[in-house]
């Protein structure tokens, strides 16, 4: 902890980075939150634990962030304090053209797992889903990068079992399912706005000529909504999970994403965020992919 | 906004399965439509004068003309539009014979899907919006990258019709691999006796700017209005002094440092050189590496005897900028070098052929060289090793193409014509010798072609051995060929003097990354891309540049021509106006929205979509949005359905449109 | 609506080079195909949005046809590849949230190919009839169709009377 905050207190100082995002405690030192340090002396507030749970990569796109970086009309580093999981979305903000490479600085830690919720002691019970099927516990990228590995509580990957087990349901089983899960939705946008990679100018479901997401909190509105967001982000997701970890109505999106991000690998052998040298799924092709399911 | 429905009965064509004065009746009823009539036949002068009557009289904003496919009639209609005042871009059609008539027997049926129909088109032409067809400037300059045969034919097509023309080689002279080859097949006349009076000409016309020893660096622009930068590399000579008296060529002491490339390896050449005798322009080049100046300063020799002071040691390149209106692709081919692997790529070579390592086993342009009256051997058949005139020559074809695990896939398509005509020269020469050919099979369509292959076989006795070779090796002064006869069914030896390899045609080096500096699409195999197989086969993808020649695939010698000619009529019909008139269905991005994740770049086929930089009031970048060249969308819409925001629409497909068009179903 | 009445509405979303042309050989050929499917013209498949397919099944289509050229015939070259790898997301996420695949169906159909049109048309509202009206997504919004179908009425009337 005092490496990272010497750290990043050297960065500041010699005009490295013109802010750090990082995590802070939040009244217990089983909860943390966001914090922007943007002075020396302040990186002393900086911590990094299991309870590090925001995925900070979304505030890079804010252009209040963003303008912190604007010094003197030019522009410098913007630090960020990020779990190998959170690399991926910053990768993935690159490959979008939200970000360049030389443009944030990312300091991150080889990570030995957070909890589900903020108050637990890390255990096999406690240990967030997408942990248990984590495939990059050292960061890919990194311009700094502390902590030890150590080994992982393990506990079976529940997740993609429920998923598993939606292949033995009927379509309408798992309609209903569905159903019934977004009709839950009150259209809050917190989904959105916890997603690194929702970062667009005006939401589709914003649009009203043409209104392309009825915006009521109906039953159609719902499922319509819930359905072109997790296509959205079909092979962009990068599994952070913040968006289920927001939503109020505990509406299980993980599943749906985790499922897309199955789909990806199966059918592509793409991850998102894991390479600046492979092209995007979304945008690329090969005359080769595969088409069973075309007539 | 008043729209007016015409409902065509097509004769009987329309009217015998769907009720149209219902349809016309039903169509009253749609919001938005104050004239809705039906008539035998729309399409016909009285039918037209109807509908531009009703749009003067009645005030009509749009037009719905339920009738036969947009693909039969739609310029008819939009151009009486036009005629009555009113923007053609707001004429729909309702495909009401082709969709409906033609394909549905119930008349119930078919007469309500004919209102649903008309239906969606009302609902999609109220959405629709005016627009003006593009209009771009040309500037009508040809460009023409490589001065081989094909590049020949197109600059003079196009310069002799009146357009100047910049063909860029990137060798010493133009020529290519034509003016290497001894006779051509299925005529056996000689190859630089046609080429040369061409070589000439081009060098000679006023129209045409001929810069050789010289590359294209960078391309920008679009179709009509192409800013390319060319550097010319620097010769050391200069040209403009320069007679071509050939002094000091002769005169150079560098003799056995430099492979002459020409000759394909089996000769050398001097420092100061011309490719070939007929080279055009007949000016030499220094060869900085093997230059004993360029090593330490000394020697000289050439500035001595040059009485034009012609020789510049300090020359350097030079880079030029041409404006520019189409682009031909003539880069042509090069073969398949079999004895190096290339380290990154799924070819694997092939090394028990020996090529590379035996001298005797040599490669098809070398074997024109010997062939050639002109080359290393004055055209004698000695063979590189020993100078001895082989007695028994193996021809093998198909060696990297047609071969998935080795080599390429794809067929070479000139091997069978050019081995037959290798045994013919080498049994016309040779007549007590032997010549066998390995095949797969034989590929002789053309004109005269398959007789040429029989004449092969039949008159001049070519022994053909259908079958593959395992193995060349050597052994006492001899080289065995091994291989299988696949119609005997019987394993094949031969102890020969020389083999032939007829190796694959492949792309010219570094092809990709030519393809990648103008622009358009290639193939894995470097080959470039057409805009369409069969439809536009002398079109890139990329508006405004041309393909000719074995830059696209495999060709001889007729057909790069035609192609050749082909790509130059392509651009004379570019040049045929002075503005570009083009269908104003293209992308447009709405800037404010555009969030800048540039999938639509990625997904674009055409490269149409840059990026444009937004600033504020001290010139500092505040974001970088998408913005779409007019000059470059084709208008396929691809980018609109892959932008996550929706903040780019195809105008006239726009998405408010069809959601209409759903809506009203 | 009754059961016995309903017939399946089906919507295609086609491309103006390859399919649309197919669909006008189809019509040159005098092939005959059900009546229950709409199409709408875009230029390339590639410019197919997935939340066409959402709105078509939200204004009651029970069933969904999406057509271009086949590989390599793309007018624009590469964008059926693109359009591709988009339904071959859209439609795996479709079926998990428990849309029959069969309501959503792709095909490659050629300028050349009438008799596959005519097919694949045929095929799919067949499917579609077997599967029933999409009720699924049409209760999704109950109180929403009544007020149409209030609205329908209305018109219904307002036309008998104008007649």
């Amino acid at each position: 902890m005092d490496e990272l905050r010497n750290h990043v207190k050297e960065m500041l100082a010699n005009g490295t980075v013109a802010a750090v995002i990082g995590y802070k405690e939040a009244g217990s030192p089983m909860r943390t939150k966001p914090v922007i340090i943007t002075a020396p002396e302040e990186a002393i507030l900086l911590v990094f634990n299991e309870y590090c749970l925001n995925n900070l990569a979304v505030y890079l796109t804010k252009a209040r962030v963003k303008n912190l970086a604007r010094v003197n009309g030019t522009i410098k580093k913007l630090g960020i304090v990020a779990k190998p999981c959170d690399v991926h979305a910053v990768i993935a903000l690159i490959q979008e053209s939200q970000l360049k490479r030389e443009d944030v600085y990312i300091i991150s830690f080889n990570c030995n797992g957070v909890v589900k919720d903020y108050g637990e002691t890390l255990t096999g019970e406690t240990i967030a889903s997408k942990c248990l099927h984590c495939d990059a516990r050292q960061p890919l990228y990194h311009d700094k990068v502390f902590g030890e590995l150590k080994d992982l509580p393990a506990s079976p990957d529940e997740e993609l079992a429920k998923i598993k087990s939606f292949d033995d349901m009927t379509s309408q089983e798992r309609f209903e399912y569905f159903k019934n899960e977004f009709d839950k939705c009150i259209k809050c946008y917190a989904c959105r706005a916890a997603c690194p990679m929702c970062y667009c100018t005006q939401c589709i479901t914003d649009k009203t000529i043409p209104r392309w997401v009825e915006s009521s909190a109906h039953g159609r509105g719902n499922f319509s909504w819930n359905l072109i967001r997790a296509f959205h982000l079909s092979a962009r997701c990068v599994g952070c999970g913040e968006c289920e970890r927001a939503c109020p109505m505990d509406i299980p999106l993980s599943l749906i994403n985790r499922k897309m991000l199955e789909v990806a690998k199966n059918d592509f052998a793409y991850l998102s965020g894991r390479n600046l040298e492979t092209p995007t799924l979304v945008g690329s092709f090969d005359v080769k992919d595969k088409e069973e399911f075309i007539l | 906004m008043k729209i007016g429905v015409f409902i065509c009965h097509c004769g009987e064509n329309i009217g015998r399965t769907v009720d149209c004065p219902r349809v016309s009746k039903a169509a009253e009823w749609f919001p938005g439509v104050v004239h809705s009539v039906d008539y035998k036949y729309m399409c016909s002068d009285p039918g037209q004068n109807m509908i531009k009557d009703a749009i003067r009289e009645k005030g009509l904003d749009a037009i719905v003309v339920g009738s036969c496919s947009p693909h039969m009639h739609e310029k008819t209609f939009r151009k009486a539009a036009l005629d009555a005042g009113i923007n053609p871009f707001l004429c729909e059609m309702a495909n009401l014979r082709e969709h409906v008539s033609w394909v549905h027997d119930d008349i119930e049926e078919a007469t309500q899907k004919a209102i649903d129909l008309t239906r969606m088109a009302v609902e999609k032409v109220k959405r629709n919006q005016p627009l003006a067809t593009i209009k771009v400037p040309v500037t009508k300059r040809t460009l023409v990258i490589g001065g081989g045969i094909a590049g020949i034919q197109a600059a003079l097509d196009v310069a002799n019709a009146g357009y100047e023309v910049v063909l860029v080689e990137k060798e010493p002279s133009i020529g290519g691999h034509m003016s290497q080859l001894s006779e051509t097949f299925p005529t056996l006349d000689c190859s630089q006796c046609i080429l040369t009076p061409r070589m000439v000409e081009v060098y000679q016309h006023p129209k045409i700017k001929l810069m050789t020893y010289s590359e294209v660096e960078k391309v920008e622009g679009f179709i009509g209005n192409f800013h390319v930068t060319i550097r010319q590399k620097a010769r050391h000579i200069d040209a403009s002094k320069c007679t071509g008296c050939g002094l000091c060529i002769t005169k150079c002491p560098i003799r056995k440092k430099a492979f002459n490339s020409f000759e394909e390896g089996m000769a050398y050449r001097p420092a100061v050189y011309v490719p070939f005798p007929q080279a055009v322009p007949n000016i030499p080049v220094i060869d900085e590496t093997v230059c004993t100046y360029y090593k330490n300063g000394k020697c000289g020799v050439c500035v001595k005897v040059c009485g034009r002071e012609a020789i510049m040691f300090d020359q350097q390149d030079k880079l030029v900028t041409e404006e520019i209106g189409a682009i031909i692709m003539a880069t042509g081919y090069k073969l398949y070098d079999i004895s190096k692997k290339p380290d990154d790529s799924f070819i694997k070579g092939y090394g028990e052929y020996g090529y590379g390592k035996y001298k005797d086993v040599i490669d098809g342009l070398q074997f024109e060289r010997i062939a050639s009256a002109s080359g290393p051997t004055s055209g004698e058949f000695k063979r590189p090793s020993d100078g001895k005139e082989p007695k028994k020559v193996v021809f093998i074809q198909c060696v990297g193409s047609r071969d998935d695990s080795k080599g390429f896939s794809y067929c070479s398509k000139i091997c069978c014509m050019y081995t037959a005509k290798h045994a013919m020269l080498y049994k016309h020469k040779v007549h007590d010798g032997e010549a066998y050919v390995f095949y797969m099979d034989i590929r002789s369509g053309g004109k005269m072609y398959e007789e040429f292959v029989r004449r092969a076989i039949e008159e001049d006795g070519v022994k053909y051995v259908r079958g593959r070779v395992s193995k060349v090796y050597e052994q006492n002064g001899k080289y065995i060929v091994k291989g299988e006869d696949t119609i005997a069914g019987m394993p094949v030896e031969i102890e020969a003097d020389m083999v032939v390899l007829a190796t694959a045609m492949i792309a010219q080096e570094n092809a990709s990354t030519l393809a990648q500096t103008v622009g358009i699409p290639y193939d894995k195999y470097g080959f470039f891309n057409e805009a369409h197989p069969k439809l536009r086969p002398i079109e890139s993808t990329t508006g405004g540049i041309f393909l000719a020649g074995a830059c696209q695939s495999p060709k001889d010698i007729p057909e790069s021509v035609a192609m050749a000619s082909a790509a130059a009529a392509k651009t004379m019909v570019l040049f045929g106006s002075d503005m570009l008139e083009r269908e104003p269905v293209v992308a447009r991005v709405n800037e404010l929205l555009c969030g800048g994740c540039f999938y639509c770049r990625k997904v674009c086929p055409y490269s149409a979509i840059e990026v444009r930089e937004i600033k504020d009031r001290n010139g500092v970048v505040i974001k970088e949005v998408a913005y779409v060249n007019d000059g470059l969308c084709q208008g396929c819409g691809t980018c609109t359905a892959t932008c996550p925001s929706k903040s780019v629409e195809l105008m006239g497909f726009t998405n408010e449109q069809i959601f209409a068009q759903i809506a009203a179903l | 609506m009754t059961e016995e009445k309903w017939e399946p509405k089906v919507v295609a979303f086609v491309c103006n080079w390859c399919t649309y042309t197919g669909a006008d050989l189809a019509g040159t050929s005098r092939l005959k195909y059900p009546a229950n499917m709409k199409m709408i013209r875009v230029m390339c498949s590639g410019g197919i949005d997935p939340v066409f397919i959402i709105k078509a099944f939200e204004r009651g289509a029970d069933g969904v046809l999406i057509s271009g050229c086949h590989p390599g015939d793309c007018h624009y070259n590469a964008g059926n590849f693109h359009a591709r790898r988009r339904w071959t997301m859209f439609h795996q996420l479709l079926e998990y949230l428990g849309i029959d695949k069969n309501r959503l169906q792709f095909s490659w159909v050629s300028a050349s190919e009438g008799k596959k049109f005519v097919d694949v048309v045929s095929k799919v509202v067949n499917d579609v009839r077997e599967l029933g009206p999409f009720k699924g997504y049409k209760e999704l919004n109950s109180e929403f169709t009544a007020v149409v179908n209030g609205l329908k009425q209305e018109v219904n009337k307002a036309e008998a009377v104008n007649g």
